[in-house]
């Protein structure tokens, strides 16, 4: 028995091509309006240090109040955004913790303002509140009974870090200052080393020692990466964002370079 | 008997084409900015042998855990008839499309020093496993089980449980059919799961870095230290890129056509 053929005429598969290109093209067509979704357009987007997580919405919360256009916030490591910005990230302001990192923008994006040394920060050891392993002072950073968790190299934490503390003892190198606090908060690790701001911060974690601020510090730079950006960079410079930076434990200024 | 193979319409072809070309073009990427004349020196660095001593310790130690475990698992999701099989089977693919950072976060919940039953085992027995290579075992072993049971459990049901029940009615042992004739017909799926879930382990990033921490020699892997190299030292980043290319597919090559049960 001959079954009949199942080939379809040549005219035919012409219009099936046409028939799925056509969808294809539709549907990449309502793929691309959807992805350019563009509800964050007449906002500013910051991209923003880690350790300033809890200060940025409420600086966030004073420009809105003040007139700004909305906010989107992108936190996370000073150089991990810095890499993001120079792989073409969009973004209006990035506020680091490490000026240096401005300079590695170049040449593809060089900033069109920068406010350098707008706040400062400084480290301190942290404990969980209930301190599991009993820490008390300077020496208990070497011992190796302990989890001890620092930022990265390459993080401003972390560079700071090493730079005042030497070689540790460490256990892990977290991406970003708010994953040591993470660490801390849950417990999972007996000892940190955070900034002041994140110790006041968080209620879960407490100064190891009480110790009078010290440098190696950090200080914030903002950088306008758009002309957009720049009246951020005026607020920033205000009593009123000085006022809520002041509020969450944040330095005026760094110590200059060198004091105790 | 040798079968014509199907013969392909044109329209169908260019697609899945254009499917290949979207999977290899970032093999190319990665492939044409390599920094071959350097590699000598940087694939010499400590960071970049330690790196991939943590991930093949690791990766192998996972997919022991993934073998001894998932065997009698996905034997038990074809063969038995378990109350809610449709719930443990979803359990069990959960790791497969939950976030591996949710993953980790829950691992920690569970199994951290102030966990679930981490707790105890810090209490107990002195065990705590974040921030160490067992904790970083565990993150691998969760991630890649799955692969491992879906696939050896899709096997144990196309290949039916005919010549199992005729060897029963012939007098043999549940254990003589599983040692006779289960195992040895099953084990080109367990090559291949195994392949899979292996390489699954040794790309594992979010779950590791979440629960296991990151430290050199001793939790930082092959994509723990590539994503730590991508905003320092992107040469660096690009070599162990490389060699995770490199073992991946080592690992996965010999297998696809080999083992993968053929019909």
């Amino acid at each position: 028995m001959n079954l009949p053929a199942r080939r379809l005429p040549g005219t035919a598969i012409l219009k099936l091509l046409t028939v799925g290109l056509v969808t294809l093209g539709l549907l990449m067509g309502g793929a691309c309006s959807l992805l350019d979704d563009d509800s964050n357009g007449d906002r500013l987007t910051v991209f923003v240090a880690s350790s300033l997580t809890d200060v940025i919405s409420d600086l966030a919360t004073a420009w809105e109040s003040a007139g700004g256009p909305g906010i989107v916030e992108v936190v996370g490591g000073s150089n991990h955004l810095a890499a993001q910005l120079r792989d073409g990230a969009p973004a209006d302001v990035f506020i680091t913790a490490d000026a240096a990192l401005l300079e590695l923008l170049a040449p593809d994006r060089v900033p069109i303002a920068v406010l350098d040394r707008f706040a400062a920060n400084h480290l301190v050891v942290a404990v969980p509140i209930d301190d599991p392993a009993g820490i008390h002072g300077p020496a208990d950073l070497q011992r190796t009974d302990t989890i001890l968790v620092v930022c990265v190299i390459g993080v401003p934490c972390g560079d700071t870090s090493f730079e005042r503390y030497g070689d540790l003892p460490i256990d892990s190198y977290e991406p970003s200052v708010r994953a040591v606090v993470a660490r801390l908060a849950l417990g999972e690790a007996d000892l940190g080393i955070v900034y002041a701001t994140d110790v006041a911060a968080e209620p879960r974690i407490t100064a190891a020692w009480n110790e009078p601020p010290a440098c190696p510090c950090v200080a914030y730079a903002a950088a306008a990466m758009t002309e957009r950006g720049r009246p951020f960079l005026e607020f920033l410079e205000s009593d009123r964002a000085r006022d809520v930076l002041t509020t969450h434990g944040f330095a005026r200024e760094a110590a200059p370079p060198g004091s105790p | 008997m040798s079968r014509t193979p199907t013969r392909a319409p044109r329209s169908i072809l260019v697609v899945a084409l254009l499917g290949i070309a979207f999977l290899a073009l970032p093999v190319v990427g990665l492939l044409q900015r390599a920094p071959w004349s350097s590699l000598d020196d940087l694939l010499g660095r400590r960071a970049v042998l330690d790196a991939l001593r943590v991930s093949l310790t690791v990766s192998a130690l996972a997919a022991a855990i993934v073998l001894v475990l998932g065997t009698p698992l996905a034997w038990m999701l074809a063969r038995v008839d378990i109350p809610m099989r449709r719930l443990v089977r979803a359990l069990i693919v959960l790791p497969m499309v939950l976030p591996p950072v949710v993953g980790g976060t829950a691992l920690l919940f569970a199994l951290g020093r102030r966990g679930l039953v981490g707790q105890w085992l810090d209490r107990w027995f002195d065990i705590t496993l974040p921030f160490t290579m067992a904790g970083a075992v565990v993150a691998a072993t969760f991630v890649a089980l799955p692969f491992y049971v879906m696939t050896v459990e899709g096997a144990l049901r196309t290949m039916g449980d005919d010549l199992e029940q005729i060897a029963g009615t012939l007098g043999a042992s549940p254990l003589t059919v599983l040692r006779r004739i289960t195992l040895p017909r099953l084990l080109p799926a367990m090559g291949a799961g195994l392949a899979l879930a292996w390489a699954r382990a040794l790309g594992e990033f979010g779950a590791t870095i979440t629960f296991a921490g990151n430290l050199p020699g001793r939790t930082r892997t092959l994509p723990l230290a590539t994503f730590q190299a991508l905003e320092s030292d992107p040469e660096a980043a690009l070599a162990l890129s490389l060699v995770l290319l490199a073992v991946s597919l080592v690992v996965l090559l010999p297998t696809r056509d080999r083992w993968l049960p053929t019909r």
